[in-house]
């Protein structure tokens, strides 16, 4: 079985004139938390409608659980759940009820699944309470619960925290995190909230005005977005040694090109500079660099607007 | 398709709309059919009148197009459109992995169920029971009954025809006030196509329509020809707009 749960190929949406997306290649992973980052209007949600088929493609294909023709893939959205834009409730039944309807619909056998489900989502308290009286916080978990109630292999959640509170944040990053550690359930995240995403995701997926500018993991964000100081000595070679003898780190990397990046002496630049003239060395180039995750997204964002 | 029906009729049973048509049809229908049976409401020229059958004379108000459409619409405004529209509940269905012809299939089946029962089945049953209450159980005699089950059988099979049309413009519109209104905009024409003077071929065709039919089935006196050509005409409407509703929802994006 292919390693990708779901993979897109050139996927294009073109509304009249307009793109809302245009040859979009995602690909994620079999037990990935994937983020799907952009600003509001960027393409998040056409991608996500895209892929439960709630909306149909102008061009391109989509590979779900290795499936691709239209009956496969109807079949396997059967292994997935998924909350589009907002929770859609029945706001007259309870919380017990909508999750039977769903149940039903699903065609889960038993109703053990509702109250564990309800209990998983921390609303198995609720009772005969109608879903029209619940807070924001209590309807968006609702909606995770009808998404969880299957069990499902792969979640899909746009912008999930959305009307909840400080607390309701925390709880739906553990709970998604403690389903993918405990269940391998791989998770699809949209949200243009990039530190929220950055707090959960193992792999992004950078959108922007329908395009897709760049997908990496968590570890290859968190390397751009380490502070460090580049330089580039005459000797690179030697470079290295000094700054494993003389200041005794090994906290750097050597680039293909020669250069330099040290995480370690962050406010300690002359002592820096000085261990390397000290040894002979001519000092080209030495500069602080590294980015903040959301002047890093505004780069590349503000980038691919200048191309 | 099992689990949808029963997904669909978990949900019509806790349909407040559904319930509160169920009161009101059975109200009316109640004073309406006491109304007659008293003689305070003297209805004549009626299918009921002319089948020997006046104490039902009532039933003929609930076979009218511009009345039932007002059940049968609100129906489909509050169970089917306000899917679409307000909650956005349709978006788990389509997301479940059910095809998409599975799902307008339970609707359908369901929906019609509810319109049934609220149109057909409540007024005819208040009207059996008032005749016993008020003693005139002995007006269903054997050919009554047979009569009357022939031109309801009949009836049905037109009446789905219809609720599939309402059903189409449910999804159509994604609004229940739109379904509402469109579809007694939609009989006020039909209404007008009967009463007035038409075209030729515009004759023709509401003559071998379902609306047409909706009188012609409690003629008391029907050929076997005319049963066979009403049957056909229910039958292939019901087929034809079935057909042009699963084709018009698996193509729609939900919004």
């Amino acid at each position: 079985m292919s390693e990708y749960i779901l993979r897109t190929n050139k996927l294009t949406k073109k509304y009249k004139d307009d793109f809302a997306l245009e040859n979009v290649n995602v690909s994620i992973k079999k037990g990935e938390i994937y983020g799907f980052i952009g600003q509001n209007g960027a393409g998040k949600s056409t991608l996500l409608r895209l892929v439960t088929g709630l909306a149909f493609p102008s061009s391109g294909s989509i590979e779900l659980f290795g499936n691709a023709n239209l009956n496969e893939l109807t079949d396997a959205q059967k292994r997935m759940g998924a909350i589009i834009e907002n929770p859609a409730l029945f706001l007259n039944m309870s919380a017990y009820e909508n999750l039977e309807v769903h149940r039903l619909q699903k065609g889960i056998p038993g109703n053990e699944c509702i109250p564990k489900t309800l209990e998983l989502v921390g609303l198995a308290d609720t009772g005969k309470k109608k879903a029209k009286n619940f807070s924001l916080g209590m309807k968006q978990r609702l909606g995770l619960g009808i998404a969880l109630l299957s069990d499902p292999e792969l979640l899909i959640l746009d912008e999930p925290t959305n009307g909840l509170d400080p607390m309701g944040i925390v709880e739906l990053r553990e709970l998604i995190k403690k389903l993918n550690r405990e269940k391998g359930l791989t998770v699809l995240i949209s949200s243009h909230i990039l530190s929220e995403l950055h707090q959960v995701a193992t792999s992004f997926g950078i959108i922007h005005k329908g395009k897709l500018l760049e997908e990496l993991t968590a570890k290859e964000l968190d390397e751009k977005c380490r502070q460090h100081l580049r330089i580039k000595v005459d000797q690179p070679s030697k470079g290295a040694i000094v700054l494993e003898d003389t200041l005794s780190t090994t906290d750097f990397e050597v680039m293909p090109d020669g250069t330099m990046k040290l995480y370690h002496y962050l406010d300690d630049v002359r002592t820096v500079s000085r261990a390397l003239t000290n040894n002979g060395l001519v000092i080209e180039h030495l500069s602080q660099n590294g980015d903040s995750l959301e002047s890093y997204f505004t780069k590349l964002v503000g980038g691919a607007e200048h191309d | 398709m099992t689990n949808l029906i029963r997904a669909e009729m978990y949900k019509l049973q806790r349909n407040k709309t559904f319930w509160v048509i169920l009161l009101t049809v059975t109200g009316l229908s109640a004073l309406l059919h006491y109304l007659v049976l008293i003689g305070w409401w003297q209805m004549q020229g009626t299918s009921f009148d002319a089948a020997g059958l006046s104490e039902l004379n009532a039933l003929s108000t609930f076979t009218v197009p511009l009345f039932f459409n007002l059940i049968v619409s609100t129906l489909a405004g509050f169970f089917i459109s306000i899917e679409f529209s307000q909650s956005g509940i349709i978006k788990n269905q389509v997301i479940s992995g059910n095809k998409r012809s599975h799902i307008f299939m339970a609707k359908f089946l369901i929906f019609s169920l509810g319109a049934i029962v609220a149109t057909i089945l409540i007024p005819l049953v208040t009207a059996i029971i008032l005749l016993f209450l008020t003693g005139h159980g002995d007006i269903l005699d054997t050919s009554n009954l047979i009569y009357l089950g022939r031109s309801y059988g009949l009836y049905i099979v037109q009446f789905l025809g219809y609720t599939a049309i309402i059903f189409i413009l449910a999804i159509i519109t994604d609004d229940s006030g739109k379904t509402i209104i469109i579809s007694i905009l939609f009989t006020i024409v039909m209404y007008a196509v009967e009463k007035l003077s038409m075209p030729p071929f515009i004759e023709v065709i509401y003559e071998n329509s379902i609306f047409y039919q909706f009188t012609e089935v409690f003629k008391f006196t029907m050929t076997n020809g005319e049963i066979i050509k009403s049957i056909l005409i229910g039958i292939i409407t019901i087929i034809i707009i079935t057909l042009c509703g699963v084709f018009i929802f698996n193509r729609k994006e939900i919004k």
